[in-house]
């Protein structure tokens, strides 16, 4: 007779038996030293993208497919935001693409946790090696071992409207060498009309605000973060770069020298205020200025690297890497499409669709003479840059994340001191339960 | 006369005629009753009883949706106690809930007393109530997110028409405000469920009862407070029931408006659970969370039916 114990003893059971098989997720490594690996491979290849390079990563596979007859590679595009959550949800199911095409900065989630192949090997193999971003691939490696390869660049500047920099007698070389530096030429820039502002950020879109203004603070070689990954904390009150960084922006918008819409910009159209002209000094990135600009406008603007309090340079090396699943069924003809997406003709092709290649080695003449405002950030590319974290989504790309509440409350509500002890607290919390 | 009717021999369990249901027979009344409640009790147990106790094994190991499980213990739960963040989300929750739900009752009720008579106009009336909880949260929230924009919306051009504000107001970006805006948007979307619930329950009410406080003299007021309203006791006890619960678990509406931000001054305890799910991708530590959840939500639940349960 079925008792209430047994049905309970028995729903118990039930529930451990289902636990069992999704306890261990970490799939078989495919055997990349294996003769023949990355060469003719033939069948099908699962590639997986997000849908912000859906374009660029469809002409690059139609390219592919139709360059041989043995392999076809299918591609998935996925939402940005629901990228993660898929692709460890296909992987806690065991069903996994062959190759993933993922936002750079959130390769260590997987590779923390052994759920990508390593590639160091093959990667050696490339004779490229040396030319790749190495921005990019300091976020694919763990233990001096490399679980990624980059694909394509996505990097923010301060971009100058030249035009209006001359007009206000503001040499762009001069402004980024401190920030007092950029505060006078705000000024100056600012008095050429109630509707020529001098700067403008999107203070209401965590990631794009990121994006552009982190690099400000690791051009003077620090960061909000410290230690290494499994033991990193918030390296914010005390941080005399993260205050001065905070009261430039407090400064600006105190003095007005940003428009009052940058308050509550979430960067649905980000940009448009520079492209009309009206803005100065503008932190974004090569599609926002120059992909939906014409060209008589292109010729107005100049691209800096991003700067510190006392100079320096950096900027923040966005962008894909591409990684091979653990237990993808085609590993062999996925590292052949890589190869096939790192070859100059593609990566020369990038800055078409809004990104910027990365190899450095992509700066040809030709491609200074098709591209010359994508040169920059390949001429220096080892300033790039991007924190190694396993939380940076929920610290930077949330609007309930810390990064976001510590930029409005020292800059719109002047609380500076509160903001930054409030973002420690913050910061510490959550990168000890994304270690945990 | 004497009333008392001979006593029936009484008879044991052990003594009841086996012959009524032979072995396996659907007649006998037990296994009648087994079979019958066996489909509920099987889905119950399948989509109920199976998935709570597997996270109650989930909330025990620290289950990353990447990466191996490790049992934990009781770490999930103690952890809890010392988490700031969650703390905050719980009384924003519970801010959220107080200013809800007494507005969703009384514009219910109001709204309820104007459609509850067979009038002219009355059913179109009903429906236009109604509509808002029809068409969604998701659907309003969304629209909501385009009318609040600044100088664009349509909330900041009416604002600024009536020379209430500038028009440049940003609802989405200000704690207070975006609770507000929140507020008003949930109020207006779900008071439609409890008009209907409370005129089902008011057109329940014997006409009889009306009449005869008429003509005791009792006017509309004195109607309501001593008839309407006892009897409608569990009805407005389901519905405050319904609202709180719904307000606890308000995610839909926060997730599309504001993410939880600005900051965290509108991260509610669903939003923060999601945050540790699906962000973080602890799905050991959400459970734990989701768990305390769940009983806390249970307990509130009790505490209603205890307080508003009829009185004889």
């Amino acid at each position: 007779m079925l008792t209430r114990r047994k049905f309970l003893g028995l729903t118990a059971a039930a529930s451990a038996a289902a636990a069992v098989p999704g306890c261990s997720s970490v799939l078989p490594e495919p055997d990349v030293q294996a003769a023949g690996f990355g060469q003719d491979a033939t069948g099908t290849v699962q590639v997986w993208c997000r849908a912000a390079t859906q374009t660029g990563l469809t002409d690059l596979v139609k390219k592919f497919n139709a360059s041989q007859d043995r392999l076809t590679v299918e591609l998935t595009p996925v939402l940005d935001a629901q990228y993660v959550t898929k692709l460890a949800t296909a992987i806690r199911g065991r069903s996994v693409p062959d190759l993933v095409d993922i936002d750079d900065i959130n390769s260590m989630l997987f590779i923390y946790r052994d759920a990508f192949t390593d590639l160091t090997e093959p990667l050696q193999s490339l004779d490229f090696r040396d030319k790749l971003s190495p921005g990019h691939l300091r976020l694919a490696t763990k233990d001096d071992r490399a679980f990624g390869v980059p694909y394509l660049a996505d990097n923010s500047m301060f971009w100058f409207n030249t035009e209006l920099c001359d007009r206000a007698e503001v040499d762009p070389d001069e402004a980024i060498k401190s920030f007092d530096n950029l505060i006078d030429a705000a000024r100056k820039l600012r008095k050429l009309g109630d509707d020529i502002y001098a700067w403008s950020f999107p203070a209401n879109s965590p990631g794009a605000l990121g994006f552009v203004v982190q690099p400000m603070i690791w051009a003077a070689d620090t960061d909000l973060i410290k230690g290494p990954v499994g033991a990193q904390s918030g390296d914010i009150v005390g941080n005399d770069v993260v205050q001065q960084m905070l009261e430039l922006h407090r400064q600006l918008w105190v003095d007005g020298l940003v428009p009052r819409a940058n308050f509550s910009d979430d960067a649905s159209r980000w940009g448009s205020d520079f492209r009309a002209g009206k803005i100065g000094i503008f932190p974004s990135n090569y599609a926002v200025v120059v992909s939906s600009s014409d060209e008589a406008f292109q010729k107005k603007v100049a691209p800096k690297l991003l700067s510190g309090p006392n100079g320096g340079a950096a900027f923040f090396d966005g962008g894909d890497n591409m990684c091979i699943p653990r237990g993808a069924q085609n590993a062999s003809g996925a590292w052949e499409f890589v190869r096939f997406a790192l070859d100059l003709p593609q990566q020369i092709d990038l800055p078409a669709g809004g990104y910027t290649p990365v190899r450095s080695d992509a700066a040809t003449p030709e491609f200074a003479k098709k591209f010359p405002l994508a040169t920059l950030p390949l001429e220096r590319i080892s300033e790039g840059y991007a924190p190694t974290t396993l939380s940076y989504n929920l610290l930077y790309n949330q609007p309930d994340g810390p990064w976001l509440q510590m930029f409005r409350r020292a800059v719109f509500d002047g609380e500076l001191e509160a903001a930054m002890t409030e973002a420690q607290s913050n910061f510490d919390r959550i990168l000890a339960q994304g270690q945990a | 006369m004497s009333t008392r009717t001979e006593a029936k021999p009484r008879v044991e369990p052990s003594a009841r005629p086996r012959a009524v249901g032979r072995r396996g027979s659907l007649t006998h009344p037990a296994r009648t009753g087994l079979l019958l409640v066996t489909p509920a009790v099987l889905f119950v147990a399948v989509f109920v009883l199976v998935p709570l106790g597997f996270a109650l094994v989930i909330s025990l190991t620290n289950w990353p949706l990447i990466g191996t499980v490790e049992f934990s213990g009781v770490k999930n739960y103690t952890a809890i106690v010392s988490d700031a963040a969650f703390a905050k989300s719980v009384l924003y929750t519970l801010l959220y809930t107080v200013i809800v739900t007494g507005p969703i009752l009384v514009l219910g009720y109001a709204l309820a007393v104007l459609v509850r008579r067979k009038r002219r106009g009355a059913t179109l009336l009903r429906t236009m109530f109604f509509l808002p909880f029809v068409v969604g949260l998701s659907t309003l929230s969304f629209v909501t997110v385009l009318e609040a924009q600044p100088d664009s919306g349509a909330i900041n051009i009416v604002l600024r028409s009536l020379g209430i504000t500038d028009g440049t107001t940003a609802w989405l970006v200000d704690g207070p405000l975006a609770t507000g805006l929140i507020c008003v948007l949930v109020i207006w979307g779900v008071s439609g469920l409890t008009m209907m619930l409370l005129m089902a329950g008011m057109q329940a009410i014997p006409r009889e009862f009306y009449e005869s406080s008429e003509l005791d003299g009792a006017g509309w007021w004195r109607q309501e407070w001593e008839i309407t309203i006892p009897v409608l006791r569990p009805t407005i006890a389901m519905s405050v029931i319904i609202s709180v619960v719904g307000s606890l678990l308000a995610f839909t509406q926060f997730y599309i408006l504001t993410r939880g931000g600005p900051g965290t001054d509108t991260t509610t305890v669903v939003q923060y659970i999601y945050n540790r799910a699906f962000v973080q991708l602890q799905l050991g530590a959400a459970t734990a969370l989701s768990i305390v959840l769940v009983v806390v939500v249970g307990l509130v639940t009790a505490a209603q039916f205890w307080l508003l349960r009829e009185k004889d």
